[in-house]
């Protein structure tokens, strides 16, 4: 996943505040916080000097505007289907102890991970530990997958 | 300018998705004729990220894509997925099927500007 | 309750059962749940290059081709039957029947690699279990020259890291404790950066001494002192440990599996621990254990006019080279094999059995088309850890089953 810095080297690093924080550092964070959005600092769009690095920086934020508010963000072409963070998530396993608990795919709708066409996918995230008011650090999913297809942002 | 290496073969699942898509696919050929090298290597060889090598020993030569290690560092050895292209370097007149092991795949890579080994060349080269 | 109608992969030795097609019913695949991406494109294959009935490259009737079949194996003093691991067993069956009529030498893919290790198990020299077991039952696995997450995808989360099991209720966060052995990162490395031990080729027998060696209390004299005092530890807390060799680590012991016996032989003296394959093709251990239960052995074969197997048998490359007939089931040594292996069968006259277009079947004089197996067809075969599988097909298909043309060629014969 991306890093602040990385975005940082992409901005104006001018601190104009024209996007209502003081830095450019405080900038990226907030865009990797997906706080910000990318459009609010101006000066990347209106000048022309700054066109190659919004062009990289539009690349390297696209993934985060998918990620949901979990900051679960999938990348299908890297999973391997292999079902590793199916299984370990816990949500699925209380959700079906038989199927889930015991390796084997789910079989109802109450799962947050399953697999489809070869690679995983995401429903229900508002089902998980990371979501909502009592959310804990779980990283079930991102640890047990061998090709890092599923990350936190 | 070339370096000495053991090839070691493994498998990945990609490629194996290419494969049942077709033997003649870009795809197939992208993840097949492809070599991924220590980093050290690869500074000694001058070859860049993607560049060409020729990899060769007494058995045939082949022209893949050089990749660098994202592992440990490992100079001296090499890795390719098991294909035709890395069963091209294999198994001699005796004829013992593996994926690397004691006897391994001894080669010596250098730099290329060939055109990368094709599919057909390989067929070929099973029935000459 | 909804009826689920589960279906059957064959994409690897796994053969999970639990493959839903909820779109079936209008023909298509899309939204196929529970399949890896290996079994995705496993079932993709269906859909393109499938192989038409070829005779000197020529397209020909089916019956056309399978006549030309029957005529060199008829003719052939020398033949070849080769492949095998990837047809049910009845189809295995019709092909060792087919063996014996003919007097053919037969052999498959994994034989090499997994022959020495799979006759020790069908033998019950090396103590194996089910995956059911290890799903159950194991605290400690290891993966020695074996990457799953690559072979066999859904490996570690149906049964040997991931899931609960009956004494494993907490399973990998605090119960289970997964090994790899391995020369590179592999994927599976990934998952368990601490407890990865790297070993170059060719070191694998100096990693079992020093394995043996800390079992005994003495310093080994191979890797990294403390990580190797540490394994001994790890070994010697466990209550099911079972090993997975993959094929780099058998073929760097293939002189020297009578160490690696003695080492299963004395972990089993400290605790219980079991050694389970890792087989190549869904149906690979189906035809070792047909082979030996009927021969004793699981490599190469020659059956004689009797139908009993001959003492002597060639190895394979003598017997490829002096063929003048070899019958490839499902198999593409063109592919797979090395270049001298692969020479060999290029030279020869060959029949190819394939669902699809392989690069043996662009060389082979005949081709016949038949059905995928496990995907049209239904049948039998054994997953890697020897428990019987029985599967209907997932698709219906003109295409004729391995059996159903090793049975017509037996009769043109």
């Amino acid at each position: 996943m991306v890093s602040a810095m990385e975005i940082y080297m992409l901005l104006p690093k001018t601190n104009c505040k024209k996007c209502g924080l003081p830095t450019c550092m405080a900038f990226a964070v907030g865009l990797l916080g997906r706080e910000k959005k990318l459009e609010e600092c101006t000066p990347l769009f209106e000048e022309k000097k700054y066109e190659a690095k919004l062009a990289k920086l539009k690349d390297i934020v696209a993934p985060l505007e998918s990620a949901s508010e979990t900051g679960l963000i999938i990348h299908p072409e890297k999973c391997f289907g292999c079902g590793n963070c199916v299984i370990a998530c816990p949500v699925n396993v209380a959700a079906e102890p038989t199927r889930c608990g015991a390796g084997l795919g789910p079989e109802g709708d109450r799962v947050i991970l399953r697999v489809e066409d070869g690679v995983v996918v995401a429903n229900n995230l508002q089902e998980c530990r990371r979501f909502g008011p009592n959310r804990v650090l779980c990283n079930a999913c991102t640890a047990t997958c061998p090709s890092k297809a599923i990350e936190f942002v | 300018m070339a370096v000495d290496v053991k090839v070691v073969t493994y498998r990945d699942i990609f490629q194996y998705g290419a494969e049942k898509m077709g033997l003649h696919s870009e795809e197939y050929l992208k993840l097949s004729a492809s070599i991924i090298l220590d980093k050290q290597d690869m500074a000694r060889l001058g070859v860049a990220e993607g560049g060409k090598v020729t990899v060769e020993n007494e058995l045939n030569r082949i022209v893949v894509n050089a990749t660098a290690s994202a592992d440990k560092p490992h100079p001296g050895l090499a890795f390719m997925i098991k294909s035709p292209w890395s069963n091209q370097l294999e198994g001699d007149e005796s004829c013992l099927p593996g994926v690397a092991g004691v006897r391994g795949i001894r080669a010596k890579v250098s730099p290329s500007t060939e055109g990368i080994t094709q599919m057909d060349e390989i067929l070929q080269r099973l029935r000459a | 309750m909804t009826e689920f109608n589960y279906k059957t992969c064959t994409g690897c030795s796994l053969i999970c059962e639990d493959i839903l097609f909820p779109d079936a019913v209008s023909g298509s695949f899309s939204h196929a749940k529970n399949l890896c991406r290996k079994g995705q494109a496993h079932y993709k294959a269906l859909f393109s290059e499938r192989a038409e009935p070829l005779v000197e490259g020529s397209e020909v009737s089916l019956d056309q081709a399978i006549e030309k079949a029957a005529e060199i194996l008829r003719k052939a003093r020398a033949p070849v039957i080769y492949g095998w691991s990837n047809c049910t067993l009845e189809a295995q069956e019709a092909g060792l029947a087919l063996a014996a009529k003919i007097g053919a030498f037969v052999d498959d893919p994994s034989s090499y690699c997994e022959g020495q290790l799979m006759e020790r198990i069908l033998s019950g020299k090396i103590p194996s279990c089910t995956l059911d077991d290890v799903r159950n039952f194991a605290d400690t696995t290891i993966f020695w020259g074996s990457d799953p997450s690559s072979t066999q995808p859904r490996h570690l989360s149906r049964f040997s890291y991931f899931p609960r099991g009956e004494k494993r209720q907490k399973s990998y966060e605090e119960e289970r404790t997964c090994i790899v052995v391995d020369v590179r990162e592999s994927p599976t490395a990934k998952l368990c950066p601490n407890t990865t031990y790297r070993v170059m080729p060719g070191e694998d027998l100096q990693f079992l001494e020093a394995v043996l060696a800390v079992l005994e209390g003495k310093i080994p004299r191979f890797g990294d002192k403390k990580k190797m005092i540490e394994l001994g530890s790890i070994i010697k807390k466990t209550e099911y440990g079972v090993i997975f060799p993959g094929p780099a680590m058998l073929d760097s012991l293939r002189d020297q599996m009578d160490r690696f016996e003695e080492l299963v032989r004395r972990l089993n003296e400290v605790t219980t621990f079991k050694v389970v394959p890792m087989t190549g093709q869904y149906n690979s251990r189906g035809f070792s254990q047909l082979l030996f239960d009927r021969t004793g052995r699981v490599k190469g074969v020659r059956f004689a006019a009797s139908g009993e197997a001959a003492a002597e048998a060639p190895s394979l490359v003598e017997a490829v080279k002096g063929a003048d007939g070899i019958l490839v089931l499902g198999s593409d040594p063109l592919l797979d094999l090395p270049i001298g292996l692969a020479r060999a069968f290029a030279a020869a006259p060959i029949i190819a059995i394939d669902p699809r277009l392989s690069l043996t079947a662009d060389v082979a004089r005949v081709v016949i088309p038949s059905a995928i197996s496990g995907l049209e067809t239904g049948g039998t075969a054994l997953r890697t850890d020897g428990v019987k599988v029985t599967f209907e097909p997932s698709i219906k298909s003109d295409h004729l089953a391995d059996e159903q043309i090793l049975t017509r060629i037996m009769e043109e014969i």
